[in-house]
């Protein structure tokens, strides 16, 4: 394969000195034969600088075919199994080739008129193929497959109908002879090479442009950003041949400006091997990178290991997923359960280690394209991956434990909700239905000495009930069941038997955090009627930046502590078992603060 | 149909079409047979003619429409419409609704102190004279 490449590159050094040659010959010819024709010499310069070639354009051509050789052979070398290289390559030959068709002798002037034109459809095929050598899409494909043959076709039916009568377009004075010519006339030979225009550089053209586009706005993020260049120089050349097909109808134009439109579409036809190579180059330094990434790594915690491996690919949409064995799935850096995506906009590539799954990345698909890259940045992170599992493994199962203390909490109101319930429907019931019923023997009975058994009692009876009333209220008040966090903090801030300034939001939160902030508000009460020797106290509850802050304050001597066993203390934990905070300032002689912050999703 | 079966659970009153007796007629809405048969003694004993009973608030709703009572004894907390909004329901009508419950008025949020009855009755202090003092006499 190495003979074969360096046997192209010496084929195409030489190719490219014949073209040279073929065309300044072609100069000088037209240059000297100009003096003997009905053209003057000033004519005849004029079209040297008009459709036909100088010095400076034909070296010009010549190069830009040659770096699509060079370009085509390095891409080649570097992937052999890809077969971008050799289509850019081929490409490189064919456009070196196409120069052969202004040759004077008749059998290169007949072949390469058709290898030509069909060079062109080389160049636009490895575009569409970029990068991986393959058109996947339907379309594209379809356009390069018409591309093809509606340009050998047309080629062919030109070459048989020209007789050598006229100059062709785009060629020097000079007849050329077509080997293949079965008679005809030269105008309609260049009748049928103005339709070629229209069909081929004109609507194909803008096809082939409007493709480009497609793919370009259809693209990952990343891919654009690698193919945007390259689709950019191919959009300019595709460009170039539209005003081609528009200059068939129109006046042609003058030529400063022609000379122009030549220089643009050289510009972009050299654009094009070099974005190829740019793109090569890039993943190289995406290599070298993958070199900084190891070293990186030694000085980047766990939670930095994501970053590090977009800057090193590249692919600022990248993300990390962990593998626990235990849970036979992937988790987040944060612990939590994830899945894979399975849609076509993300793909994983699923990473090794010791022969363990230990992580997925997800990634943009256009990194499919270096394979290679990612599993040698996925091998430069496994120590850092297996250590960021790890982490992760500690963060899921803190968040299970945090999940767990949500539900313990969720599980204990719901049983304090039917204790309350089972109290109040049941003995409570049952104590009101007797009550009733002896005040109504009472009444019937109208004996003095059973009436005041019965009145003592009923009033028995009341205390129980009473006692039973209040042990309901305080497993969980009805009240906040039914009518939320306000009304019973009203309810509770009436039965205290001093002062106490309330100001409740309105409306109603999740049942878990409203019992939460009534229960901060409860025990801090308890805890001021108790040991406070308060005189007054305020009870706020306020929705701040996505929590609901609950505070009770007091004037009481203070120094109250969150110790163990204290009522404080079980407090906090309900709150943080929430995902908040609860805070006790209480210094000695100066009050006692208890703010609870407790996340509510507003 | 849950409704129908509803209104079937009602214990209706005897007597309907007694037009010689003048007494006034009461309605009892509460999920607690005990209580309900409690109150019932009492009420009658206060001269009520007890018309119906219901056990929800819906049953309790289209029996105080059908049966138009001059008292309609009416927990707060039922299992499906709250007192509360039974007595929302018949606020401008005939009857007279008293609320009652196990609980004390201090549970009960702003609704409670704005409901459209003429009073509230602890159910534990249920008896002649609470319920007269409630009526005002006008029973």
């Amino acid at each position: 394969m190495r003979i074969l490449r360096y046997s192209l590159l010496a084929g195409g050094i030489a190719l490219g000195i014949a073209a040279y040659k073929v065309q300044m010959d072609n100069l000088h010819v037209t240059l000297i034969r100009s003096v003997g024709l009905p053209w003057n010499l000033t004519q005849a310069h004029a079209m040297t600088v008009g459709p036909f070639t100088t010095s400076a354009r034909s070296w010009a051509i010549v190069s830009g075919a040659w770096l699509f050789l060079v370009a085509g052979l390095v891409a080649w070398s570097r992937r052999p199994s890809n077969r971008l290289g050799p289509l850019m390559a081929a490409a490189g030959i064919a456009l070196l080739l196409r120069q052969l068709r202004y040759s004077h002798d008749a059998f290169l002037f007949t072949v390469f008129f058709v290898v030509g034109e069909l060079s062109y459809w080389v160049v636009a095929h490895a575009v569409f193929a970029y990068p991986s050598g393959r058109i996947t899409d339907r379309l594209e494909r379809g356009l390069i497959k018409v591309g093809y043959t509606v340009t050998f076709l047309f080629t062919i039916a030109i070459l048989l109908l020209y007789d050598g009568s006229r100059p062709l377009r785009f060629f020097d004075p000079t007849p050329r002879d077509s080997l293949i010519s079965v008679g005809g006339s030269g105008d309609a030979a260049i009748t049928m090479q103005k339709a070629f225009v229209i069909v081929v550089w004109g609507v194909l053209a803008v096809a082939a442009i409007v493709l480009l586009i497609r793919k370009l706005v259809l693209a990952t993020p990343r891919a654009r950003r690698i193919l945007a260049p390259l689709l950019l120089a191919a959009i300019t050349v595709g460009l170039r041949a539209v005003f081609e097909s528009i200059f068939t109808f129109a006046e042609r134009p003058s030529s400063v400006l022609y000379d122009y439109l030549f220089w643009w579409q050289i510009s972009a036809f050299i654009a094009l091997p070099l974005a190829l190579l740019a793109g090569f180059l890039r993943a190289r330094l995406a290599r070298a990178s993958v070199g900084d990434l190891v070293l990186e790594l030694e000085r980047t915690p766990p939670q930095g290991i994501r970053d590090a491996l977009r800057r090193a690919l590249d692919d600022p949409t990248l993300d990390v997923l962990f593998w626990l064995p235990e849970r036979n799935g992937f988790v987040d850096a944060a612990g939590r359960s994830a899945e894979l995506p399975d849609h076509g906009n993300r793909t994983v590539t699923r990473l090794q280690h010791e022969g363990e799954p230990l992580a997925a990345l997800v990634h943009d698909p256009s990194l499919l394209e270096e394979p290679k890259l990612v599993n040698a940045a996925g091998a430069a992170a496994s120590l850092a991956l297996e250590n960021a599992r790890l982490h992760a493994e500690t963060r899921a199962q803190l968040e299970q434990v945090r999940e767990s203390r949500v539900r313990i909490v969720a599980t204990a109101d719901e049983e304090r909700r039917r204790i309350e319930r089972d109290i109040h429907d049941g003995a409570q019931q049952r104590l009101v239905a007797l009550a009733v019923q002896l005040r109504s023997a009472q009444r019937r009975l109208q004996d003095p000495e059973v009436d005041s058994l019965l009145a003592a009692t009923v009033k028995e009876l009341q205390v129980a009930v009473e006692e039973l009333r209040e042990l309901a209220r305080g497993v969980h008040p009805a009240i906040l069941t039914e009518d939320g966090l306000a009304a019973a903090l009203e309810s509770l801030v009436s039965r205290i038997p001093f002062p106490v300034d309330l100001d409740a939001a309105e409306g109603r939160l999740p049942a878990q955090v409203e019992a939460t902030a009534y229960f901060v508000a409860c025990e801090a009460l308890a805890n001021v009627v108790k040991h406070a020797r308060a005189s007054t106290a305020t009870v706020r509850t306020v929705r701040r930046n996505g929590l609901l802050v609950v505070e009770v304050e007091d004037d009481g001597i203070g120094g109250a502590v969150a110790g163990n066993g204290s009522g404080l203390r079980g407090l906090a934990d309900r709150v943080e078992a929430l995902g908040g905070r609860l805070h006790v300032e209480s210094p000695a002689e100066g009050g006692t603060r208890i703010v609870g912050e407790i996340p509510c999703a507003s | 149909m849950d409704r129908d079966s509803r209104v079937y659970t009602v214990v209706l009153g005897l007597n309907l079409c007694d037009h010689s007796s003048m007494r006034p007629t009461a309605l009892i809405v509460d999920d607690h047979a005990a209580f309900r048969a409690s109150a019932k003694t009492l009420l009658q004993d206060e001269g009520f003619q007890v018309v119906g009973e219901a056990e929800d608030g819906r049953s309790g709703l289209e029996l105080a429409r059908a049966l138009d009572p001059d008292l309609v004894l009416l927990d707060v907390a039922l299992p499906d419409l709250s007192g509360l909004d039974v007595a929302e329901r018949l606020a401008g009508g005939h009857s007279k609704v008293v609320l009652v419950s196990s609980r004390r008025p201090g549970d009960f949020g702003v609704r409670f102190r704005e409901a459209p009855v003429l009073g509230f009755i602890s159910k534990d202090n249920l008896s002649a004279e609470t319920l007269e003092q409630v009526l005002g006499g006008s029973a």
